[in-house]
């Protein structure tokens, strides 16, 4: 599909050689499931739309797979400019390997500056693939996108060790440039039924039998509002001591009908799931109220909070880092404050 | 089965100190140890040797200090373990990295016999990018199967992957040779055994391969052949916050105050209201 690359220029062999200016267009990689294009790929819209703009081109929304060409329009509607479709019926079984050379194959074709691909379990497993095939560069978990004004190259925005850096990462002489995001870092662009696009239907010759099959697939029943998207959040973190500790802060949160979350070490200490962790290596929420129990404040913790707006610490150590990053704050033990709170809930909530 | 499991040394930190002259990290006195995320890959290699036979070797791609790392997996039951080490390494981003890795594997599969499996942990804690198992795959063209909980083989040339998702558990038939990148929670790692420790001592089964034994281009691995560059980094700008405290007499002193502020403050008291309404309290 691709031309024979030139070996003139000075550069590893297994890479061929560009030119930057070739390249343009922002890809989004559009993850379909049982539900359709995946929120979190369109969420990557949001940043496309900021890079396309500064990069003075298009949106390209990207859908590999089989029965995916009816989503095209979805696409389009919540913010890209092209769809293109590659629907195929060898294609109806994911597997991150064939998918990836997929990509691969379309990008070597299209010659996108820029591809986002949202950092789902799927989307970790696939953009490095997708990346590697092409010899490109790829940033992960990006926070933040833009562009340097002199020289056009995407600045890809991660925070690095600690939480307390952010890197600004690029790749000046590699394309395309490949930036992942956590879902819900970005949010959902507002879906506009009256916009239109072309959509390009593409064709694959080969596609290579996948050597790995998905064999049986359960679901798991979510019946909660996932963390990233409540307006009220009640987090623990080790001072809770204990599971029981747990049980009291969500019988809190039953009450005033907010999410439970907590901190790496409530995570670690088995009090409660890993998708409930927030943080750095947990989840980034954007929570109206935050109600930290028993954490100290640690950097990578306080990290996934900096877009709460109102937070709030219950800790019994006077010195407890996370008051200086609160906007209220309470020395004293939870196991005193939480009982009381419930009730203060209950008896608001009956005046209301 | 013969399988490799990567390792990373990473520093072991929680805190990090940032040098206010140059605004970098600090990693000296900073003591390093195996990526926490690696036990689970490393449990997982030793329980497929138990289960069926064969040799689990490590592999690290570091400065020389890593061999402490190796010399900790061999303590736990690894077979042997293999340092790629070279100036010309050095700086490298993930593409790099998974390149000098994959040719490793290569280089194991044609000097010591064939290789089954690679296993990777999950991600590293110092900068986590997840890459290097796809990113190995993708090199040695092997299949890629991320986030395994549990591995069974089940023919001569085949293993079934269990692994667990946002909203779904998942089995995969996955062909042989692969690469699987481990769940962080899914196993726990097995303690270091003495006889072990001796066995590190009389035989020292690590061994270092430079650039002279692995004959890479220079241009593929270390700084060159990584496309991405730190550009700059900035702190994480400080979010303002109101930092009022309060010392409660009591626990309904606390719980009265902090309702009392709340319903004060214009953006929580909305949501509160609004959630108390929905209904909560079920
Ligand atoms: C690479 C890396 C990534 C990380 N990612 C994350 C992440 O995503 N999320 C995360 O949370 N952490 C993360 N961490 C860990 C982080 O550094 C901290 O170790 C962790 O956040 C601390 O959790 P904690 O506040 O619950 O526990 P601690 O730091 O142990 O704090 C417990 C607090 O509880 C208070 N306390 C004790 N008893 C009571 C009581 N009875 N009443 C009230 N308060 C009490 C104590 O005063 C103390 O302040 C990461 C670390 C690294 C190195
Ligand atoms: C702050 C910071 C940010 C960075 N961001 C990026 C980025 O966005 N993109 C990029 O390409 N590079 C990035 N790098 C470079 C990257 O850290 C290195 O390439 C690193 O050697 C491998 O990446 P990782 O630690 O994220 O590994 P991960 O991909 O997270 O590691 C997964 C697994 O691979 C194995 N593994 C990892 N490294 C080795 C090794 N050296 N030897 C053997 N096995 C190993 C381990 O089993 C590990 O559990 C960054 C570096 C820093 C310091």
């Amino acid at each position: 599909m691709s031309s024979e690359p030139k070996k003139d220029c000075n550069i590893c062999p297994e890479w061929d050689c560009q030119n930057v200016n070739d390249f343009k267009n922002v890809w989004v990689v559009g993850e379909v499931d049982e539900n359709g294009i995946s929120e979190p790929s369109l969420q990557m819209l949001t940043p496309a739309n900021k890079i396309a703009s500064k990069l003075n081109t298009k949106i390209v929304g990207l859908l590999v797979g089989y029965n995916v060409k009816k989503y095209a329009k979805e696409f389009i509607e919540y913010g890209a400019d092209e769809v293109i479709v590659l629907d195929d019926e060898r294609l109806s079984m994911y597997s991150p390997h064939i998918y990836a050379r997929t990509i691969a194959e379309l990008a070597k074709k299209y010659k996108p500056a820029v591809i986002f691909i949202s950092a789902t379990m799927k989307g970790r497993e696939l953009g490095p693939y997708v990346a590697n095939t092409l010899r490109a560069g790829i940033t992960a978990d990006c926070t933040d996108f833009d562009v340097d004004e002199k020289t056009k190259d995407v600045l890809l925005i991660r925070p690095p060790f600690g939480a307390v850096l952010l890197a600004y990462i690029k790749t000046p002489t590699r394309r395309p440039q490949i930036g992942t995001a956590r879902p819900n870092v970005f949010k959902l662009p507002p879906r506009d039924p009256n916009r239109n696009g072309e959509i390009i239907e593409e064709k694959i010759d080969y596609i290579p039998k996948p050597k790995a099959r998905l064999v049986s697939r359960k679901l798991l029943p979510i019946n909660e509002v996932p963390i990233e998207k409540a307006d009220l959040i009640v987090s623990g973190g080790k001072g809770l001591g204990n599971v029981e500790g747990f049980k009291l802060l969500e019988e809190l949160a039953s009450k005033m009908n907010a999410a439970v979350a907590g901190s790496r070490k409530a995570v670690d200490m088995g009090w409660i799931p890993h998708e409930k962790q927030v943080g750095q290596t947990g989840k980034s929420v954007k929570p109206i109220l935050y109600l930290a129990v028993g954490i100290s404040g640690a950097a990578q913790h306080m990290f996934g909070i900096r877009e709460a707006e109102v937070v709030v610490a219950i800790n019994n150590d006077p010195n407890a880092p996370i008051f200086s990053q609160a906007d209220y704050g309470i020395v004293a033990d939870y196991k005193q404050v939480i009982p009381a709170l419930i009730k203060e809930i209950e008896s608001l909530k009956k005046q209301l | 089965m013969r399988i490799v499991v990567g390792m990373k040394w990473v520093p072991g930190t929680t805190s990090v100190r940032i040098d206010p002259k140059t605004g970098t990290l600090i990693r000296e006195g900073v003591p390093s140890i195996v990526n926490p995320h690696d036990m689970p890959a490393v449990e997982l290699a030793l329980q497929l040797k138990d289960a069926y036979g064969g040799e689990v070797i490590a592999l690290t791609m570091s400065p020389p200090p890593a061999i402490r790392g190796l010399e900790y997996l061999i303590g736990m039951g690894v077979d042997r373990a293999i340092l790629v080490s070279d100036r010309v390494y050095a700086g490298a981003d993930t593409l790099a990295t998974s390149y000098v890795l994959a040719k490793a594997i290569e280089k194991i599969d044609k000097e010591i016999g064939k290789v089954d499996l690679a296993i990777f942990g999950q991600e590293t804690i110092d900068s986590s990018t997840a890459h290097i198992g796809a990113q190995t795959a993708s090199w040695l063209d092997w299949p890629y199967i991320y986030y395994a909980h549990s591995v069974k083989l089940i023919d001569n040339n085949k293993v079934l992957v269990e692994r667990v998702l946002e909203n779904a558990i998942e089995d995969w038939e996955v062909e042989m040779p692969a690469v699987i990148g481990t769940h962080m929670k899914a196993l726990k790692p097995r303690p270091v055994r003495l006889i072990n420790k001796i066995r590190y001592k009389v035989e020292k089964p690590i061994v270092t391969w430079t650039n002279n034994e692995m004959k890479l281009d220079p241009r593929c691995t270390g700084l060159k052949g990584s496309p991405t560059i730190v550009a700059k980094t900035v702190d994480v700008p400080e979010v303002p916050r109101k930092k009022i405290v309060y010392k409660p007499k009591d626990g309904e002193d606390a719980a009265k105050w902090l309702i009392k502020t709340l319903l004060e403050d214009e953006k929580a008291s909305k949501a509160i209201i609004k959630a108390l309404k929905e209904g909560g309290g079920k």
